[in-house]
């Protein structure tokens, strides 16, 4: 491994608490952060400093488990195991909570908005991912609720451009739903994990989908287009490639660099890697190698992953231990 | 494993499938006995439990029994309903009374008179599968049940009508008291059980004053034969079975609610409930194709019929709430006869408004909102004091009653969709008939109701709802 992964700062984001989750403003200047400590922090660059702008501490009365920025950057979603997402709206520096979308039964997962912005998608406990549709007066509505998985659902994300919506679950598959006669069904049942599939990330052209497990692998798969594949209908999803033997422990999150197509997980053995696709193999066959890995990048499970939108290689992590981590990732390949 | 019960009801965990005795949250009541406080709990070999106390002495310890009720009124899993139910109320429970009514006389037990009551959105369904018009389906199914050893088969359309017009009747009285009373409108309809249970579960105190508290055909029903019919009869209600034929597993549930329950005579005025695909179940059971079925007379009891032919009643499939409350509220409040309603659909074909202006201003804004999405929308509208409606007439299932989770499965290569479209035809080729037409029900009123007072005829008509409080356990936490 000639590739590095350097740490460029380390913060202390929810002390006493964990931080479960952290998520890149588009543009790239602010890092959202959430955690057991029931706060959404808002971190912005000052000098060298990483520093916190601001604390959302009244919007939640549990666990904030996920936050996810609108495609516009003016909106910020936070998902709670108190059964609410809020939506706050940014104006200069400053949040205000606009909206509390109820109705799932208990703890929301996670929350995710379409690249349009008008469509959001939360999954829960309940089983249940609820599809809810933003209007120009900032009003939402639930457009679906669908009931595919039979247990807790993890994560939801949408493709990088269709409106084609993706979930994972404790029930170890992963679901793809599509709206069909104005309601959204499950259009494809991705099975082939043999645990809890915690995450997802779509690739930068949104043609393939990555998942991580509780079974300690990472898969890889890819829609089948007719005519490419004999035995396959459109729609169809199917799992390319298995990484597996890397990670010691549950792997918690999966990113997907849309700059440059590295992928990098977290993973309960406390560690961060990053896997480079093999150019020379056959594209129907892809391969992954395990280009840099930092096995103690933070002293407990490792949550989450994030590339950063517009700076090539810089990659945010955030741990049980409360802590954010800022790395610098270095390919020679 | 897929669940019969409607989306809202799946959403409020009741298809987990755990086992009461695997992770059930009930604080089980038991009647505190004084006693010492140190005892020794031994375990025989046949399962039994006795407490020992310090002198040595034994005494055998009561099992914790779990009931439907039990679950049906915690917020916990409740899952188990489904296992419960399904032994209490079933075609299998049916067969097992008819079979003890055969053997009875020679055991010197009294029968009980088995009383079965179709509903209109079933027959339509069987009639669908079978290729009859929805009359000939039920008479059909008449015979099929008589020669099974059943003594009346009644229809819900019958109790319907006492459903429509005490739903007029309480539109009326809470637009009256609209300026006063915050909570009195909009109305929501409450023949939905999964509507109901869902919104006993989640929204309770809020929610349930909006909620109509008229009954449901089949708890109508279940009034006119446990108390008018067993009384006319001269029979205890207890000496009736009652099974009705639902489009939907969650009647079961309504069945179920102990407000159904004659306490005095230790009976639920519907015994039990059995589904659209149950009844196919039972055909196939006894290798019969309602085709070959003879067609016998309909019993002119409780039948919504005319000359042999069974009629139903205007508007939607799900039972026409908002068609026959609007209809009526036109009139009564601002003289207008409506000829014909404007259905305009809003943000999906589950989402439907009616209005009735006069000169520009909007006198009655009712809606029409099916399934689960649209239901949220309906409630964190009301909770944000954003609802215009008088009225909402409220389904849990997508498209409404004739879809219900209970109806008959498409054939191969029929889409869902053609097959709600064919049963649709079928439940609206009866000819229409207006609930206050029905000189039996007029009738009914005037002896039955009115002689027995105003309280009373209430209770007969009416029911009540009860908020689900919330227990919230460490034990369910996942991350």
């Amino acid at each position: 491994m000639k590739d590095t992964l350097a740490i460029l700062h380390r913060l202390s984001a929810h002390p006493e608490s964990r931080c479960w989750y952290v998520a890149w403003h588009p543009l790239g200047a602010l890092l959202a952060s959430c955690g057991g400590d029931r706060a959404v922090r808002i971190w912005g660059k000052e000098g060298d400093d990483w520093v916190c702008k601001c604390a959302l501490s009244d919007g939640h009365q549990r666990t904030v488990r996920k936050v996810a920025w609108s495609p516009c950057g003016h909106y910020l979603a936070s998902a709670s195991f108190d059964a609410t997402t809020c939506i706050w709206k940014m104006t200069n520096d400053d949040f205000e909570c606009l909206t509390v979308l109820e109705g799932h039964e208990n703890e929301v997962k996670c929350v995710a908005w379409a690249s349009s912005g008008h469509l959001l998608a939360t999954c829960s406990r309940d089983k249940s991912v609820w599809i809810w549709e933003v209007d120009e007066e900032d009003e939402y509505e639930c457009v679906s609720v669908v009931n595919s998985h039979t247990q807790d659902v993890k994560h939801v994300v949408w493709h990088p451009t269709q409106e084609l919506l993706a979930s994972a679950s404790y029930d170890n598959k992963v679901c793809i739903y599509k709206e069909e006669d104005d309601d959204w069904e499950c259009r494809a049942t991705l099975e082939g994990h043999t645990s809890t599939v915690w995450s997802l990330s779509f690739d930068p052209e949104g043609q393939r989908l990555a998942s991580c497990s509780d079974d300690r692998t990472v898969k890889i798969w890819k829609e089948c287009t007719s005519g490419e594949d004999e035995d396959s209908t459109d729609g169809a999803w199917k799992c390319v490639c298995t990484l597996s033997g890397f990670h010691g422990r549950t792997v918690y999150d999966v990113s997907w660099c849309h700059l440059t197509g590295a992928l990098a997980t977290a993973c309960g053995d406390d560690g961060v890697r990053v896997f480079k696709e093999d150019a020379a193999a056959d594209p129907r066959h892809p391969a992954f190698y395990l280009s840099a890995h930092v096995p103690k990048a933070h002293n407990q499970d490792v949550n989450c992953v994030a590339w950063h939108p517009k700076e090539a290689g810089l990659l945010a992590t955030c741990s049980d231990n409360g802590e954010i981590a800022i790395w610098n990732y270095q390919s020679d390949a | 494993m897929a669940s019969n019960f409607s989306g809202v009801l799946q959403l409020t965990d009741l298809d987990d499938f755990i086992t009461p005795s695997q992770e059930c949250v009930k604080p089980l009541k038991l009647d505190n006995k004084q006693g010492r406080s140190v005892a020794k709990i031994q375990i025989e070999d046949d399962g039994n439990y006795f407490q020992v106390n310090q002198d040595g002495q034994m005494h055998k310890l009561e099992k914790a029994r779990i009931t439907l009720n039990d679950c049906l009124a915690c917020s916990g899993c409740i899952t188990s309903a489904e296992s419960i139910l399904i032994s209490q109320q079933s075609h299998e429970e049916l067969y097992r009374v008819l079979r003890q009514n055969k053997v009875m006389p020679s055991h010197n037990i009294e029968q009980k008179v088995v009383v079965v009551s179709l509903s209109p959105q079933s027959r339509a369904s069987l009639a669908a599968r079978y290729g009859l018009s929805s009359s000939d389906a039920a008479r059909r199914l008449t015979a099929f049940f008589k020669n099974l050893g059943v003594h009346y088969v009644f229809d819900t359309g019958f109790s319907r009508a006492f459903s429509l017009l005490e739903s007029q009747r309480e539109f009326l009285e809470r637009f009256s008291r609209k300026e006063e009373d915050k909570k009195s409108l909009p109305m929501l309809a409450s023949a939905c059980p999964g509507w109901i249970c869902y919104a006993e579960k989640t929204h309770g105190d809020f929610i349930l004053p909006y909620i109509s508290t008229t009954r449901s055909p089949q708890q109508m029903m279940g009034s006119l034969v446990k108390r008018f019919f067993s009384m006319q009869q001269a029979l205890e209600p207890q000496k009736i079975y009652h099974v009705t034929v639902m489009p939907c597993y969650d009647k079961k549930l309504e069945a179920s609610r102990p407000d159904f329950y004659l306490r005095e005579s230790e009976t639920r005025e519907v015994d039990c409930v059995i589904t659209s695909g149950e009844v196919l179940k039972m055909l196939e059971e006894e290798g019969v194709s309602l085709n070959y079925v003879n067609p016998a007379p309909l019993d002119t009891m409780f039948n919504n019929m005319c000359d042999e032919e069974l009629l139903c009643h205007a508007g939607s499939g799900s039972g026409g709430y908002l068609h026959h409350v609007y209809t009526h509220a036109a009139k009564q409040l601002f003289g207008v006869e409506v000829q014909e309603i404007t259905y305009k659909t809003l943000r999906n074909k589950d989402f439907q408004e009616v209005t009735l202006e006069k000169d520009g201003v909007v006198l009655l804004r009712f809606a029409a909102t099916y399934g689960f999405r649209n239901i949220q929308n309906l409630v964190q509208k009301l909770k944000r004091g954003k609802s215009l409606y008088h009225f909402v007439e409220v389904m849990a299932c997508p498209s409404g009653c004739l879809n219900g989770g209970g109806q008959l499965k498409p054939v191969a290569d029929q889409s869902n969709k053609e097959l709600l479209q064919q049963v649709d035809e079928l439940y609206r080729a009866e000819r229409v008939s207006a609930p206050e037409g029905d000189a039996r029900v007029v009738e009914l009123y005037r002896s039955w109701l009115e002689g027995m007072g105003e309280e009373q005829a209430q209770q007969l008509l009416h029911t009540q709802y009860h908020a689900v409080e919330k227990s919230t356990s460490g034990l369910t936490i996942k991350w």
